[in-house]
């Protein structure tokens, strides 16, 4: 187990890198303030951009000196640092500015030199990973710890093999050997398992997975999994390998987290869902592997309440309307259960950061939805409303976003959306 | 009357693009119609009924295509049921293992398939990946526009007993040469998902023509309609987008 007060290790940067450091993150700066006066967003993305640009190994210079966690997998990544974060934050307590995270979600080398560079001297860095960032931060950033929550079909015009991305994972941590991360992970997810399987140590996490769908075959080697009858939930088995349920320290059981010594604690979140205890589970993993205090995580992590503006509250005209994202099949199979709303709002797009083939419509259960009236927005609006016409839920078409909140005729609204029109409702309301 | 059976094959393993959604636009048009329909989902190690009326296969990665062959020709009853003359719908990967052969992995290991489309799938020189549109001839010799969303790495080249489905007008189809998808007796396998007989009423229907022996009164639905003009539309306008 780590030491929560111990100082990471200098980074040992020449003085000229440096120098060309400090000259990049100024002028990623004036990048980063020009798009926000231009109303084009926070500028984390041309921030990290343009020191890269000056400074093509940006992304490993700015990890150096630092205690590094990161948090990665296709759903939860964002709520999840939020959560790891916070824990940490409460356990740091006046020290809580030795932490640095990229908050605003952007979790591509960019994203994360973008958060680094604002923050050179904290010494603890929360990262949020994309998937396909994990077996670089392994090799660059010499990570503590590296939390997988899950791995489902997510945007297969641009991941066109789901176990890919796990295969490098494990590359990674086969290479960094003992050297490698501790890993937090779910260990209902056979993917996870069998990603991880190359790391030194890993504390497994029970979770309330809902989604089993890209789980039917073993990812080592073919075989149909089964799942094995057991009190609380199944556990999945591979006939064929070795491959089984690892037994796991920490365990969701309805709302409360049973920690190693069997006893449960109660999260207390802010953020909704069963799906969120799950993150929390992992997230108080993390926190007590890195020396925080069940008590302290926990109420840290209490303080989370709309990370990067997931779940928020926002006023449109004399609407409330809750926002959630939703961007893969798994995702809505969490958020649709917390969308009580009638009408419901759905917004749906199908630009590159949603996935250009909006196929995965159909791997949604929306017949849960009838006995409502959804407002269908978003460019691709009408794959939305043919799809619920065959799922015989009443609906309608507003074009426009704003419209379709505005216009619900509601005094609040549920709101979920894919990752575009989720971003513009947020930069409507002001939250980016 | 026996309500008419769709079924729908392992989607645990060929199911990964929504393909589920086809099973379920060929009931609710049977349904719509006044017409009773079962379906019936059928899971590796579950016996395959013999006698449904159009049986589906989706899509699915290269692990999922090998374990699904070799789960159909263990059941053996789908062979039965083309024999007797049910229709087999089948799409991407599902279309690739419904023919002769296919590769799988880095190494393009030759798998043999169902054998019932003369059809042969090796992988070809680039991915496949966006929408696609093609012109379907259909049985009475009038034309009809299908719209679908393509994501595949083999490319397919047809023997003598497979026609194509469809003439490609914007995307890459078989293999880059034209033609979409292959029609033998009352087996079908076409590329694009959407899903396609979401986006493709009429092509729907033929499927349940083709089942019940008699032609179907149509369905008229402005979403729908509207639905196919945008994705027209658009993929003329950007290509495969
Ligand atoms: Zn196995």
């Amino acid at each position: 187990m780590a030491v929560l007060t111990t100082k990471a290790t200098p980074a040992a940067i020449s003085v000229v890198d440096r120098f060309r450091l400090s000259t990049a993150i100024f002028a990623g700066n004036a990048a980063a303030l020009a798009s926000r006066l231009a109303g084009k967003g926070s500028g984390a993305s041309v921030r990290g951009q343009i020191i890269t640009r000056l400074v093509p190994d940006a992304f490993s210079l700015l990890l150096q000196g630092r205690r590094v966690l990161s948090v990665s997998g296709t759903n939860g990544k964002t709520t999840t640092t939020h959560l790891l974060a916070a824990a940490l934050r409460s356990g740091l307590g006046t020290d809580a500015n030795r932490l640095v995270t990229n908050a605003d979600g952007a979790n591509l080398h960019y994203g994360i030199a973008s958060a680094l560079s604002q923050s050179r001297r904290a010494d603890i860095a929360v990262l949020e990973t994309d998937e396909r960032v994990v077996s670089d931060m392994i090799a660059k950033a010499r990570p503590e710890l590296l939390v997988l929550l899950n791995f489902s079909r997510d945007q297969l015009d641009r991941h066109h093999e789901i176990k890919a991305l796990g295969r490098s994972w494990r590359k990674a941590l086969e290479a960094a050997g003992h050297d490698g991360p501790v890993i937090v992970a779910n260990a209902c997810d056979p993917l996870v398992v069998w990603s991880a399987g190359t790391a030194a140590k890993v504390i497994w996490v029970e979770t309330d997975t809902v989604w089993h769908a890209d789980g039917a075959l073993c990812p080592a080697c073919g075989e149909l999994l089964i799942r094995i009858p057991a009190a609380g939930r199944d556990r999945w088995d591979c006939p064929g390998c070795e491959l089984t349920q690892p037994a796991a320290s920490y365990r969701v059981d309805g709302g409360t987290i049973v920690l190693p010594d069997g006893s449960a604690v109660s999260p207390n979140l802010q953020v909704p869902g069963s799906f969120n205890v799950s993150n929390a589970a992992c997230a108080l993993a993390a926190a007590v592997e890195f020396g925080v205090d069940v008590a302290d995580a926990l109420a840290g992590m209490h303080t989370v309440t709309a990370p990067a503006g997931r779940f928020a509250t926002a006023r449109f005209g004399e609407t409330d309307a809750r926002l959630l994202l939703a961007k893969n099949p798994a995702g809505w199979a969490e958020a649709l259960p917390l969308a009580q709303s009638d009408p419901v709002v759905l917004a749906i797009d199908s630009v590159a950061a949603d996935g250009k083939d909006v196929s995965w419509l159909w791997d949604v259960d929306y017949e849960q939805l009838a006995g409502r009236t959804v407002i269908c927005t978003g460019p691709r609006a009408h794959d939305l409303a043919v799809r619920l016409a065959y799922a015989e839920v009443d609906h309608r078409i507003e074009g426009d976003l704003k419209a379709a909140i505005v216009g619900s005729g509601s005094a609040a609204v549920d709101v979920i959306a894919t990752y575009t029109p989720f971003q513009a409702f947020l930069k409507m309301a002001g939250l980016r | 009357m026996k309500p008419v059976e769709i079924v729908l094959i392992y989607q645990s393993l060929l199911g990964i693009y929504g393909d589920r959604g086809n099973a379920m636009v060929l009931r609710k048009r049977l349904q719509w119609r006044g017409i009773d329909a079962v379906l019936t989902e059928v899971e590796p190690g579950d016996a395959v009924p013999a006698d449904g009326a159009v049986y589906l296969l989706g899509g699915g990665e290269d692990a999922a295509q090998v374990s699904a062959v070799k789960g159909l020709k263990t059941d053996g009853h789908i062979f039965d049921a083309v024999e007797g003359g049910a229709v087999l719908f089948s799409v991407c990967a599902g279309f690739q293992i419904v023919g002769n052969t296919f590769t799988v992995g880095e190494h393009d290991e030759v798998i043999e398939g169902l054998g019932l489309l003369d059809v042969d799938t090796r992988r070809g020189d680039v991915r496949a990946v966006g929408e696609i549109l093609s012109t379907w001839t259909k049985p009475d010799g009038t034309e009809t526009l299908i719209t679908g969303f393509e994501n595949h790495g083999g490319f397919t080249t047809l023997g003598p007993a497979a026609k194509p489905l469809a003439k490609v007008e914007i995307g890459i189809g078989n293999a880059n040469d034209a033609t979409e998808g292959a029609v033998q007796g009352k087996v079908i396998g076409t590329y694009p998902h959407g899903p396609v007989l979401a986006r493709n009423p009429e092509l729907a229907d033929h499927l349940l023509e083709l089942a019940l022996g008699h032609e179907l009164a149509p369905l008229p639905n402005p979403e729908l309609d509207e639905l196919r003009r945008q994705r027209i539309a658009f993929v003329r306008k950007h290509g495969r987008g």
